[in-house]
C-alpha cells in the first residue's frame, strides 16, 4: 500500500477496532468468558435516485428538491420520485435556496453515539429552506463556541454551509444561524466551512485572586482531596472510570491542581502535572467540587460555561466524572450516609 | 372482531444492565419456562410462538429467533419474528392476538428477548455509546444516520416541537416529579434493573443533560432480559384459569398506527404524536371505551422519556393536549389519584430490553389488575424515529 493510499480516510477508523482476545468476568464466584468481537459488513452502496441530490451537493454546492408536477409541493430532501398526495404523479428536480427557517426548536446532543463523540455538542434539526415545503434534517453548529439550548429555536433563520472536503453524503453540509454571518456570506451561495470565522477555544483568564479567594481554594482543594479518597474507595465510582486514563490539569483563579484518572483509580494532586491530556478551567474550584459531589452536573457546568474544557472530545471524560459522582451518591444513599 | 382472547400466563427474567452469565438463548428459555409454569401448561399445549426481537446487531445474528425454536421446545410449530423498533414487543402481541382472534391457533406464546449491552465501544471503554450507535443504524440511512441521528435526539425533536406549541407544559419540575414517582413505584418490582434507585425530584433536576431537553434520570435505561406472555382463545383460557385459579385478563382492544418520518407540509403532524393517538382511538373503539380515564385504572406506558410519557398520555386521551402537566398538578397519576401509571417503574426504572419491554409492560399490567382488582388496563408501545410507531392494547378483568 502506497503512502498516499494510507492517508485516505477509512470507513472504519482504526481506533475503533479492538484486539482479537477475551477476558473473564467473575460473577458470584464463577468466571464467565467475554470475547472481543465485531459484526462488520462493507458496502458498495447504491445511491440510486438520490444520486443527483448528493452529487449536486458535492460538486455544485447546490441543494436540490423535487416538485410535484400536479400539486406543486416541493419536497427537500427529494425523498420521492412520485407525489404520494397526487396518486403518484411524477415529480421534477428543482433547486432550492440555501437559507431557511427552523421548523421547530432543535435538540442539542451532548452524549453522542460512538461515531460522533468527537463532534458533540451539536444540534440536529429540521430546516425548511426557501423554496421548499418540507424540512431537511441538518446538523447545527454555532460559530461562537459551544452550542447551548436556546441559541437556535423554532423560526431561527439558518444558512447551509458546505464542508471544504465533500464526499457526496448528507454530512457534507451543516447549518449555522444566519445572524452569525457577515452580510456578504449571508447572501452568498455555496459558503464553505473555511470561509466562516470560527471562535477558537481560548483558555479563560481570571485575573489575580484575593486573599479570601486563595483561602477558599485551599479549603475546596482539601475537600476535593478527601472526596477523591472516597471516590477511590467506591466500587461503583471506580467502575465508571474503568479502562480510562486521563491526566487533567484543573486551572482556577486561585490555584492549580490535577485529576489523575487511571483505570478505576482517581486521585488529585496539588499544583502542575506533566503530560496533561486536557485542561479544565473554572473560576472557582467549588464548581468542580459540587459536580463531583452530585450537586449539579459537570456536563451542565460546561454547557453553561461555568467550566471550560480545552478539547470538546473530552466531554467523554466529563460524562465519566458525572457518572462517578452519581455512583458515589447512590452508594452513599444505600449505606444511609 | 373475531374470537375473544385472554392472557393466561406471563413471566419476565430480571432486567439487568448486563447479563455476563447468560446468553439470549438462556434468557429466552427462562422467561418461557416461567410463563408456562404460571399457566400450568407445557409447550405441547402451545400452538405457535411470536418472537419480539428488535435489533439483529444486538444479538449478533440476522435471524436471532431461529435457535430459539429448539431452545424453547417449539419445534415443528409456527414461529414468527416481529421487529418494529421500540414497539417490537407490542406489535408481537398484536400479531399473536390476531392469530388467536382469527381462529388460526388456540394458544400462542409471545416471547421478547434482547441483549443490548454486549455492544461495546473500545474508544470510550463503555457500552452505552455503542448501544446508541447500533440503535442509530435504525435511523434514515440516506439523510439522517450520518449526521448523528439517535433515538434520544429524534424523540427530543417531537418533544421540543410540542413545547414550541405549548410553552407552559412539560415543566422541568414536573418531569422531575414524574421520574421521582416512577423511582418510588419500582421498589415493588423485584425484576427491575433499578429497583433500589430511588431519586428525589432535585436529584433528577441535578442529573446531566444527555440530549437537551432530556436529563439522564428522565431517560429509559438499556437492559438485557426476556419476557413472555401466553394468549389463549376463550374456552382454552377459561380451562387454564380454572386449573391455575388465576383470572383471565381479556384483551378487549387493540390498535396500531405508524406515521411518516418526514416533516413539513403534508407530512408528519409536527408537535403531535399521532401514532399514539390513532392507535389508542382504534383500541378504545374496539373495547367500547368512550372516556379512558373512567374505564382504565392502570396504564403500563412505554416511557422512553418522561416528556414523551406526558405527551403520550395526552394523545391517548387521559389529559388535554397542552396540559399534560395536569398528570401531576391535578394528581391524576400521583398517589391517591385515579390512575396508576407504570407501577412497574416503566422502562426508565425497570429497564428497556427493547423486544421484551412492552411484553414486560403487559406482564406488569396483568399482575397489577389481578392484585388490585382493577377492571381496565392499558399497555402502550412506541418506536422508530420521532415516535413514528404506536400500539395500544386494552385489557379487561371481569
Amino acid at each position: 500500500m502506497g503512502k498516499k493510499e494510507q492517508k485516505k480516510e477509512k470507513v472504519i477508523p482504526f481506533g475503533f477496532i479492538p484486539n482479537r482476545e477475551g477476558r473473564f468476568q467473575k460473577i458470584g464466584g464463577k468466571e464467565y468468558l467475554v470475547m472481543n468481537d465485531a459484526m462488520f459488513t462493507f458496502y458498495e452502496r447504491s445511491i440510486g435516485e438520490f444520486s443527483p441530490f448528493f452529487v449536486a451537493m458535492r460538486d455544485e454546492k447546490t441543494i436540490l428538491a423535487c416538485k410535484c408536477t400536479k400539486c406543486g409541493i416541493v419536497r427537500c430532501p427529494p425523498f420521492v420520485t412520485h407525489c404520494t398526495d397526487c396518486n403518484f404523479a411524477p415529480t421534477e428536480s428543482v433547486e432550492v435556496e440555501q437559507t431557511g427557517v427552523m421548523l421547530s426548536t432543535p435538540p442539542v446532543t451532548y452524549f453522542a453515539n460512538s461515531l460522533f463523540l468527537d463532534k458533540a455538542p451539536f444540534g440536529r434539526g429540521r430546516v425548511v429552506l426557501k423554496g421548499a415545503d418540507t424540512a431537511l434534517s441538518v446538523m447545527l453548529y454555532t460559530t461562537t463556541g459551544i452550542l447551548t439550548p436556546g441559541l437556535i429555536r423554532k423560526g431561527t433563520e439558518v444558512k447551509i454551509i458546505f464542508k471544504d472536503h465533500r464526499i457526496g453524503e448528507i454530512s457534507d453540509i451543516f447549518a449555522v444561524p444566519l445572524s452569525e454571518l457577515s452580510p456578504k456570506l449571508a447572501s452568498k451561495k455555496g459558503v464553505v466551512e473555511s470561509e466562516l470565522n470560527w471562535a477558537s477555544p481560548v483558555e479563560p483568564k481570571y485575573g489575580k485572586a484575593s486573599k479570601e479567594e486563595a483561602a477558599a481554594f485551599k479549603k475546596s482543594y482539601k475537600e476535593l482531596e478527601s472526596l477523591a479518597k472516597e471516590l477511590n474507595k467506591s466500587k461503583r465510582a471506580r467502575k465508571a472510570i474503568e479502562g480510562w486514563k486521563r491526566n487533567v490539569a484543573v486551572k482556577t483563579k486561585s490555584g492549580q491542581c490535577a485529576m489523575i484518572i487511571n483505570n478505576g483509580d482517581f486521585k488529585v494532586k496539588e499544583g502542575k502535572t506533566p503530560k496533561v491530556d486536557f485542561v479544565l478551567a473554572c473560576e472557582d474550584l467549588k464548581v468542580l467540587l459540587d459536580g463531583l459531589n452530585y450537586k449539579g452536573a459537570i456536563t451542565d457546568s460546561v454547557v453553561t460555561k461555568k467550566l471550560w474544557i480545552s478539547k470538546n472530545i473530552e466531554f467523554n471524560t466529563i460524562f465519566k466524572l458525572d457518572r462517578m459522582a452519581r455512583s458515589l451518591a447512590r452508594e452513599r444513599k444505600e449505606r444511609g450516609a | 372482531m373475531g374470537r375473544r382472547v385472554g392472557i393466561v400466563g406471563a413471566a419476565v427474567t430480571p432486567f439487568k444492565s448486563k447479563w455476563y452469565e447468560k446468553t439470549y438463548y438462556e434468557l429466552a428459555q427462562m422467561a418461557v419456562r416461567d410463563a408456562l409454569k404460571d399457566a400450568a401448561i407445557t409447550t405441547k399445549e402451545v400452538d405457535a410462538v411470536v418472537y419480539g426481537i428488535y435489533n439483529d446487531i444486538f444479538e449478533r445474528t440476522c435471524i436471532p429467533e431461529h435457535p430459539l425454536q429448539g431452545v424453547i421446545g417449539m419445534q415443528n410449530k409456527p414461529g414468527l419474528r416481529v421487529t418494529n423498533g421500540g414497539a417490537t414487543g407490542a406489535y408481537a402481541m398484536s400479531a399473536a392476538h390476531a392469530y388467536v382472534a382469527a381462529g388460526r391457533y388456540d394458544s400462542v406464546m409471545v416471547l421478547g428477548v434482547e441483549k443490548a449491552t454486549d455492544c461495546f465501544d473500545f474508544t470510550s471503554m463503555s457500552s452505552t455509546p455503542e448501544v446508541i450507535k447500533v440503535i442509530g443504524w435504525s435511523g434514515d440511512s440516506f439523510f439522517e444516520q450520518k449526521i448523528g441521528w439517535t433515538a434520544s435526539d429524534s424523540y427530543s425533536e417531537v418533544i421540543l416541537a410540542y413545547m414550541d406549541q405549548h410553552p407552559g407544559d412539560l415543566k422541568p419540575e414536573i418531569t422531575a416529579k414524574i421520574s421521582s414517582q416512577l423511582s418510588l413505584q419500582v421498589k415493588g418490582n423485584t425484576f427491575a434493573q433499578r429497583q433500589f434507585d430511588q431519586c428525589t425530584p432535585e436529584e433528577v433536576m441535578n442529573s446531566r443533560y444527555i440530549v437537551y431537553p432530556l436529563k439522564e434520570l428522565e431517560i429509559c435505561v438499556y437492559s438485557e432480559g426476556a419476557a413472555a406472555v401466553i394468549f389463549a382463545e376463550e374456552n382454552t383460557a377459561k380451562a387454564i384459569s380454572k386449573n391455575t385459579g388465576q383470572p383471565v385478563i381479556w384483551i378487549t382492544g387493540m390498535g396500531e398506527a405508524n406515521e411518516t418520518s418526514f416533516a413539513g407540509k403534508n407530512q408528519n403532524n409536527w408537535g403531535r404524536i399521532m401514532s399514539h393517538h390513532a392507535a389508542a382511538k382504534m383500541a378504545y373503539k374496539m373495547a367500547g371505551i368512550e372516556n379512558p380515564l373512567k374505564s382504565i385504572q392502570v396504564v403500563e406506558l412505554h416511557d422512553a422519556f418522561v416528556h414523551q410519557l406526558e405527551i403520550s398520555m395526552a394523545e391517548m386521551g387521559f389529559v388535554p393536549i397542552g396540559k399534560a402537566d395536569s398528570l401531576v398538578e391535578d394528581g391524576i397519576m400521583m398517589p391517591g389519584g385515579p390512575l396508576s401509571v407504570n407501577p412497574s417503574g416503566g422502562l426508565i426504572y425497570c429497564g428497556h430490553a427493547v423486544g421484551a419491554s412492552n411484553i414486560m409492560s403487559a406482564w406488569a399490567c396483568r399482575n397489577e389488575m389481578i392484585k388490585k382488582n382493577y377492571r381496565g388496563g392499558l399497555v402502550h408501545g412506541t418506536g422508530s424515529t420521532i415516535c413514528q410507531y404506536g400500539v395500544a392494547m386494552v385489557l379487561e378483568h371481569e
